[in-house]
């Protein structure tokens, strides 16, 4: 068990910066997501904290102990790959004997780690077998076993579940996270799946552009994400975001649309509107704190019905307000039709708004 | 019962396949062309001397007789010595250009596959440029480099210009196996507490080990049945290799075709055994990176 200390880490290719900066720490046993879209930087900066490649500048510390000169091997980590790396001529035993054997283990305390390493993830029927001929969520466990096996400080697990077909990937997910509960290790997990670091994280780091763009529980990234990105990209569906102009009306604040709906925001919310650097500010809204009326009320905005989407449990409507879309999440009996004009009324309790030039969330002033 | 009625009569009722059954005809004629000279080859070396001239031809031997090959395998007469000695020699400088190849290709190929560094790509086709000319047009200057180098009759002249023939091909096949082996699972043996260098033997090697083997096959058959080189390399009649040695037979014993048929039978066995010992590798290693997974 461990901290692990990034600061300011830098990696770049050429002129191509993967990793911009990205300072933070992860608690000792602490489950932290670092999550984002493709090529945002995250699996760099893990492969960092693995050593697996080198630097371009920054520190990184894992319980206490500068390791940016040290081998994968000495900086006491495990590891889970996406395509779970098992060695294919090795038998499913020798995976997991082979990070003891490198430590040089005594045959006996080998066979009787690997034994309680297989106990606990039920592939002990497995042993024998290689890795070719084990299925999908077989090979994860395995995977996941040879990591264990090792009692390492630290975690270190790249997408571990993004091979497994949805049915599996949900089980393994609890599995995972349960396994965590019990063990209390420090964990690195990088998704591309913000469901996955939602669900399973203590802290979530939401990168984009080689820039940690919010470091938070995953609760306080879903309430207050710090700008557009983290918005857009946390939630699912994800917050509707509609670019919209601040107009003031006597001491009343307004926000309007170049499609010309209109509607006048709250005292609060007007504050953080006028501390915008421009006129322009977007409007966030999630799909639950949105209201869909049959007839004009005073505070809602006309649109049409776009697609209407059921779910069972809940039905989603995209509506258009002029050029833009946003979603709506409904009671599925809540009778709705394409095409249908409707009135959306907004939450103002649980609207966001960001700087139309900065893209940063406003806060009150 | 009933399934097997009607696959039977569902074979039956399929019309005759003429381009699949002229393709078959072509095979069966490309099949007797090379083995008929082979076949030829086996039933002459067990003829006696008059058998082989008689007119017309004896098909199969009136009194076969492994005497031509005792001859060639007694070292205590003249020919066995001679014949043994080009043995030797072929077998030297081949499994000598096998090894050294082996042990250059194998690093030179991981890091054409894993590492990036300044003139790679360069590095990489010039390394094929020497297969885009025919290799008698390097026969004068190697020659006269191998006379500046003082290495004309010796082995050592054989080997290098073997090695600059052999190393392309190995180099790029080699290369492509790599190319075919995850890095996650280097990193994981890395992670696991292994260095680089025992990620690369522990977990690289043995994955790679058809590539090498089908490498070894290819450049020491290469060295095992080169001639033009080393004919012109070679003068020495001590030094010389089977495919020149054998030609010295022909001169010298003109007439004893039992004899030279017993000699190329004999040259031609490595080869064999090396291909029927090692050949699922062999193949496995010309389809690999064909088809992912």
């Amino acid at each position: 068990m461990a901290e692990v200390v990034l600061k300011e880490v830098v990696k770049h290719y050429g002129a191509h910066i993967a990793v911009n900066h990205v300072s933070l720490t992860v608690g000792d046993g602490e489950f932290v997501a670092l999550v984002g879209p493709s090529g945002c930087g995250k699996t760099t900066t893990l492969n960092l904290v693995a050593g697996l490649i080198p630097m371009s500048g920054g520190e990184i510390h894992i319980a206490d102990r500068l390791v940016n000169d040290l081998d994968p091997k000495d900086r006491d980590i495990a590891m889970v790959f996406q395509n779970y790396a098992l060695y294919p001529n090795k038998s499913v035993y020798k995976n997991l004997a082979f990070p003891l054997q490198m430590r040089k283990l005594a045959k006996p305390d080998i066979d009787a780690k690997v034994k309680e390493a297989a106990r606990v993830l039920d592939i002990t029927h497995l042993l024998e077998r290689r890795p070719r001929e084990l299925s999908g969520g077989q090979q994860q466990r395995v995977a996941l076993g040879r990591a264990l096996v090792r009692d390492p400080a630290v975690f270190l697990m790249d997408e571990p579940l993004s091979n497994l077909d949805a049915k599996l990937r949900v089980q393994m997910r609890s599995e995972l996270k349960r396994f965590h509960q019990d063990l209390h290790t420090t964990v690195i997990y990088v998704t591309h799946d913000q469901l996955e670091a939602v669900t399973m994280a203590d802290k979530m780091a939401v990168m984009s552009g080689g820039f940690l763009q919010q470091y938070d529980a995953p609760d306080m990234v879903f309430a207050k994400p710090v700008n557009t990105f983290v918005a857009g990209f946390i939630g699912s569906p994800a917050m509707s975001l509609v670019p919209v102009q601040v107009v003031r009306k006597g001491d009343a604040v307004w926000l309007r649309s170049v499609d010309g709906w209109e509607f006048e925001l709250s005292a609060e919310n007007g504050h953080k509107a006028l501390s915008a650097t421009s006129d322009k500010v977007v409007l966030g809204a999630r799909h639950s704190t949105l209201r869909i009326h049959k007839s004009a009320e005073p505070g809602t905005v006309p649109g049409r019905v776009y697609i209407v989407e059921p779910t069972g449990d809940v039905t989603f409507a995209q509506v258009k307000l002029g050029a833009s879309i946003i979603i709506v999440s409904l009671d599925p009996h809540f009778p709705i039709a394409p095409d249908e004009p409707v009135f959306v009324e907004f939450n103002q309790n649980k609207l966001h708004l960001f700087d139309g030039e900065t893209q940063m969330a406003l806060a009150a002033a | 019962m009933t399934d097997a009625t009607f696959s039977s009569r569902a074979i039956t009722k399929r019309p005759i396949d003429w381009w699949r059954w002229s393709g078959r005809v072509f095979l069966v004629f490309l099949l007797l062309f090379t083995v008929l000279p082979m076949v030829w080859m086996v039933l002459t070396s067990i003829k006696t001397q008059f058998a082989a001239m008689q007119y017309p031809p004896q098909w199969w031997p009136a009194e076969p007789t492994l005497q031509n090959y005792a001859r060639l395998l007694d070292p205590s007469n003249s020919v066995g010595q001679e014949f043994l000695r080009y043995f030797w020699n072929s077998f030297y400088v081949a499994l000598t250009t096998t090894v050294i190849g082996v042990v250059v290709a194998v690093p030179a190929a991981y890091a054409f596959s894993r590492f990036r560094f300044p003139g790679r790509t360069f590095l990489f086709f010039s390394v094929l440029l020497r297969n885009m000319f025919p290799a008698v047009v390097f026969l004068m200057p190697l020659f006269l480099l191998m006379r500046w180098l003082g290495l004309v009759n010796t082995h050592g002249s054989l080997i290098l210009t073997y090695l600059t023939f052999g190393l392309p091909l190995s180099i790029w096949l080699l290369k492509g196996f790599y190319d075919n082996i995850p890095i996650q699972l280097e990193q994981a043996a890395r992670i696991d507490g292994a260095t680089r260098f025992q990620a690369f033997i522990l977990i690289v090697m043995p994955l790679s080990s058809p590539g090498i083997i089908a490498t070894s096959i290819f450049s020491f058959i290469g060295a095992w049945n080169e001639y033009v080189y080393a004919y012109t390399f070679l003068s020495k009649q001590e030094s010389m290799t089977l495919p020149v040695g054998i030609q010295r037979f022909f001169t010298e014993f003109a007439t004893d075709w039992p004899g030279l048929m017993a000699a190329t039978f004999l040259m031609s066995v490595p080869v064999v055994v090396l291909f029927l010992v090692l050949q699922k590798y062999f193949v496995r290693a010309l389809t690999e990176g064909a088809v992912k997974n």
